[in-house]
């Protein structure tokens, strides 16, 4: 498989008053295109930090990290920006959809931006939600929004889908439907997908686990046989 | 960006109250600006163009006989272009009416009225013949005495009864502000008129033979009027040279003038001022607005819009709104100058004075409209490119949980509801906003306060002037000085005439080095009781038995002060020219609200102009049953030129006090309408950033009305600061607007009583709790159990 993503000793320190924290504390790791990556570790090991640099959202302190063998720790704001806007999909807990937009042009809003969007139609399709695009975000159940969410990320056709604790939020059967939607992304279409999770269970569905511990990488396993979401229980 | 233009349009829609409030602020503000603008444009444009079209003279001279045929020798004195004589005479109309006093001017037409000095613009019919008795009026005189063209009236010249027909209306740029003299305050139209006839039919009923009284002439270009003055007085000594005066003194001009240079401070000054308010309820709505969808921005820079996209998209916000308040201020702008314009031809007749739809207008305030908004939306929304988006996404970090410095006055803090301390906490946890509302609420204050104390002032004005200054009843007009003693005494002897006090004004230039100012000169009997000077706290004044009083408007004018010494000139001094003036103590200078005059003891005015006794009115306290009767005999007596009762003066100072009146009413309305959309943003804003806060205290059993303190305690707060604040504010608006306002007519005093500063903090309150009533039903159908349920 082809490297998608490198990072060397990333680190990455926050300054809050006084105090400067070190989140990361220097991580080495590599992406492989189609890969579905699941990212475990307990809160404050920085794992959503680790996520943020992988999507742009952030840039590490020190440290180096390649994207197609671009550099992404020396480009300016603007190109990661094109970055984020060409390469990346988000998919958090929290679904963070505009509240005053539908279904359909919450998730119009990030075609509308990319370089080779999907069609918003099929898409809403994919993820079951072809009859409630015309609903605001408040009328929908928390595993309806996060779909929305879903199909936001992917309608960019990113290569990259992130997904931060995406079944955060909802109840087992809701949990599940939004990973076969993850997983069938991951397959069907051969988007690498990186969710992180505290959920031990999600890991098997993965076919490498990273380990945070502390700001450190501290394992990585890797699965041979990937669960399918129906397979799996919490 | 469809979707992106989608949400912010559902935004608007949301808060569409807020919304609405801001763009009345700012088309208030445009509304003032385009409809004067366009007025006070047309105005300076009509004045320019009438008076090239007429050609408009430089200068004005009264004599009392100058040979016909010696006029145009005097363009061979250096610097002069053209001269015209003319006979100009007041005569009073014949009206069955006993005790009415209307007058015309009538000033004489030459032959040929093409390149003549202020040639007549005729309006209707036709030019008088020669040798017919023939005339034609101002429309105004016209319209205001219901008569017609055709129509004869009836004129008492030289004591003989003529019938002069109508011919026509027409205009001359030296009566466009029609006043019979300097001391009346305000035109009317009714009572005096100019009436335009040919020469040679006025010489025959004059009975003059080739003597003109008036001359106008024209300088060549480049050539000042200082230096072809003292050739033309020296030229017209031996003919009874009385008055000569520059275009920028002549009546009509002046009036005009400064009218249009009073409107145009207005029009830069008041817009800003709801401009500003606009931009500071822009600013914080969009700061508000921006901390509350600091997740949403998060997201779409995650999604990878670009920091530019971002601002552009928050930018659209302020740029709706000031393209809204533009068109809407701009266009009814444009609607409200045809009204105001038509009120301005009331005053001023100028015969190209009219309102258009002006592009030019409606562009400039959309541009206004537009960097006031941007400027205020670029300023709150900056702070979204220094975000990350992986900052952006989480919660802003909880702000200082110092003490507040109020807190540290616990005597006073301890007494506060726990909603009072919720609310005033906000207050200094957020300084830059309660600064921008404290700052809006001041301006709001002062703009009652100075509305407020107009209002008062111009009522106090007229009151001061009818019943302490003025305080006779007729006012009898001498057509010339003359000798007192006599026409006291068969005054004296009237019916129902119980005191008479001689009074002589004259014409007079005061002079302070290169200032200047032409005023009537009033000498005053000793002990006068029908004509009062009062100082500033209204008690009476003696004259001072030698040296001059100024007002307070003409000694600021000629910028001199009490022991100042000053040069006077008045025709009336009996010397040669090169001694025309004297020099002359300032021995006072005291408040005076109507008029511009200078001040001397009577038997001190006839010492220094070298007279006898004499006087030019009669100041009479009569029965006023008998005010009729005394009209009536005196009306055609040829050496009374007018009467004027207390009544018709009272009712003059009323019609031109009603003039600003309006002006004074419009500007306390609008502040309040201010007031309540600053309020009403700022409620909205807290009920926003607390519906947490406020739907927890609902849930623990408060009610509506108990959670609406915490907005109320907050707002009380920046209303204290802001009247406080307002207080300085309104006094140096106060003092401005005052300055502005004054002119030679009325000097309005610079001065807030007590009552203007509670009444503006009571109007001023009232918006306010205006704007928490519209909050209070807000938080009636707050949903409070969902605000709960859902997450931040």
């Amino acid at each position: 498989m082809d490297i998608l993503m490198e990072g060397k000793n990333l680190r990455k320190n926050y300054r809050t008053g006084e105090v400067e924290i070190e989140v990361l504390k220097g991580i080495d790791f590599q992406l492989f295109s189609g890969e579905f990556i699941v990212i475990l570790g307990q809160s404050g090991s920085g794992k959503t930090t680790l996520l943020n640099i992988i999507g742009g959202m952030t840039q590490a302190s020190t440290g180096e990290l390649y994207y197609k063998e671009q550099p992404l720790h020396e480009i300016d704001d603007q190109q990661l920006t094109l970055y984020r806007r060409n390469e990346v999909g988000f998919v958090f807990q929290n679904y963070n959809l505009m509240p005053n937009l539908t279904v359909y042009e919450n998730v119009r809003l990030a075609a509308e931006i990319a370089e080779n969007p999907l069609s918003v139609l099929d898409i809403l399709r994919e993820v079951g939600l072809e009859n409630w695009k015309d609903h605001f975000p408040a009328q929908l159940s928390g595993g309806q929004q996060q779909r929305v969410a879903i199909a936001r990320a992917i309608v960019k056709n990113p290569e990259l889908l992130l997904c931060d604790e995406p079944t955060g939020a909802l109840d087992i059967q809701t949990g599940i439907q939004v990973l076969k939607a993850l997983q069938k992304l991951n397959l069907d279409y051969h988007k690498t997908v990186i969710i992180i999770t505290h959920n031990v269970e999600i890991a098997k569905m993965a076919n490498r686990v990273f380990y945070l511990k502390d700001g450190l990488l501290d394992d990585v396993k890797v699965i041979e046989k990937p669960l399918c979401p129906e397979e799996i229980t919490w | 960006m469809v979707m992106l233009r989608r949400k912010a349009i559902r935004d608007i829609k949301e808060n569409f109250g807020v919304y609405l409030a801001c763009i009345i602020v700012i088309a208030i503000g445009l509304l003032l600006y385009t409809s004067m603008s366009i007025a006070v444009e047309s105005m300076d444009k009509a004045q320019q163009e009438f008076y090239s079209e007429t050609n408009f003279a430089d200068g004005f001279i009264t004599v009392t006989g100058y040979p016909e045929n010696k006029v145009n020798s005097l363009t061979l004195l250096p610097g002069i272009n053209q001269v015209t004589g003319r006979i100009v005479k007041e005569v009073r109309i014949i009206d069955q009416q006993k005790d009415s006093n209307k007058y015309l001017k009538m000033v004489t037409l030459n032959k040929s009225n093409a390149a003549q000095i202020n040639q007549i613009k005729l309006i209707e019919g036709r030019l008088p013949r020669e040798n017919q008795p023939e005339i034609l009026v101002d429309p105004k005189f016209l319209e205001a005495n219901h008569l017609s063209i055709g129509d004869s009236i009836d004129l008492s010249i030289d004591g003989n009864q003529v019938s002069l027909y109508i011919t026509g209306t027409g205009q001359s740029p030296e009566f466009i502000y029609i006043m019979r003299n300097a001391q009346d305050l305000y035109p009317s139209a009714e009572e005096f008129g100019i009436a335009y006839i040919s020469l040679d039919t006025l010489k025959v009923l004059v009975k003059e033979k080739g003597q003109v009284n008036d001359i106008v002439f024209t300088l060549e270009e480049g050539v000042s009027f200082d230096s072809v003055k003292d050739n033309l007085k020296a030229e017209l000594k031996p003919y009874g040279f009385r008055s000569m005066v520059p275009r920028k003194d002549q009546t009509s001009h002046s009036i005009l003038t400064s009218e249009i240079k009073q409107i145009r401070t207005t029009t830069k000054t008041l817009p800003v001022v709801f401009l500003g308010v606009a931009a500071i309820i822009l600013y914080t709505m969009l700061r508000r607005l921006i901390e509350q969808q600091r997740v949403s921005i998060g997201t779409l820079k995650a999604f990878g819009f670009t920091d530019l996209e971002i601002v552009i998209h928050y930018l659209s916000y302020p740029m709706v709104i000031g393209t809204t308040g533009g068109l809407l201020g701009g266009l009814s702008g444009i609607a409200l100058s045809f009204p105001l314009t038509t009120m301005y031809r009331d005053f001023f007749a100028l015969p190209g004075l009219k309102s258009e739809f002006s592009f030019k207008y409606l562009f400039i305030s959309l541009a206004l409209a537009l960097v006031f908004s941007i400027l205020s939306g670029i300023k709150g929304s900056l702070e979204i490119l220094r975000l990350e988006p992986a900052q952006a996404m989480r919660p802003p970090a909880p702000g200082t949980a110092r003490k507040t410095l109020i807190e540290k006055f616990s005597w006073f803090w301890q007494t506060l509801s726990s909603q009072a301390q919720m609310g005033i906490r906000d207050v200094f946890r957020t300084p830059t906003r309660s600064v921008f509302n404290v700052v809006g609420i001041a301006v709001v204050y002062s703009l009652m306060t100075v509305s407020w104390s107009m209002q008062n002032m111009t009522d106090l004005l007229t009151v001061v002037q009818l019943e302490q200054v003025q305080t006779y009843d007729v006012k009898l007009q001498l057509s010339e000085p003359s000798p007192t003693g006599a026409t006291k005494y068969a005054v004296a002897h009237d019916p129902g005439v119980s005191r008479v006090e001689p009074i002589l004004e004259v014409p007079a230039t005061l002079r302070n080095g290169w200032l200047k100012k032409e005023v009537a000169l009033m000498g005053l009997a000793e002990g006068s009781r029908l004509y009062n000077i009062l100082d500033k706290n209204g008690r009476r004044l003696e004259v001072p038995d030698h040296g001059i009083l100024l007002s307070e408007h003409l000694a600021k004018s000629l910028n001199v002060s009490v022991g100042d010494i000053i040069y006077v000139e008045s025709s009336l001094r009996r010397e040669t020219i090169s001694q025309k003036g004297g020099n002359l103590l300032v021995t006072g200078v005291v408040p005076q609200y109507v008029g511009l005059n200078a001040f001397m003891k009577d038997t001190e005015l006839q010492h220094f102009l070298r007279q006898g006794e004499i006087s030019t009115a009669m100041l009479i306290k009569m029965d006023s049953a008998e005010v009729g009767a005394m009209k009536s005999k005196y009306q055609n007596a040829s050496n009374v030129s007018s009467i004027e009762s207390r009544k018709d003066t009272g009712a003059k100072i009323e019609k031109m006090m009603e003039s600003f009146g309006f002006t004074v009413w419009l500007l306390a309305i609008l502040g309040g309408i201010c007031g309540f959309a600053l309020i009403y943003n700022s409620s909205i804003i807290s009920l926003s950033e607390r519906k947490r806060e406020l739907a927890s205290l609902r849930v623990l059993g408060m009610t509506p009305r108990e959670v609406l303190r915490v907005i109320t305690s907050e707002q009380w707060t920046l209303y204290v600061f802001g009247i406080l604040l307002g207080i300085p504010m309104a006094y140096g608006l106060s003092m401005s607007m005052a300055q502005s306002m004054s002119n030679d007519m009325y000097s309005l005093p610079a001065d807030l009583p007590p009552m203007a500063l509670l009444g503006a903090a009571a109007g001023t309150a009232f918006s306010v709790l205006v704007a928490q009533s519209r909050a209070y039903y807000k938080i009636k159908s707050l949903p409070y159990v969902e605000i709960l349920a859902t997450r931040d």
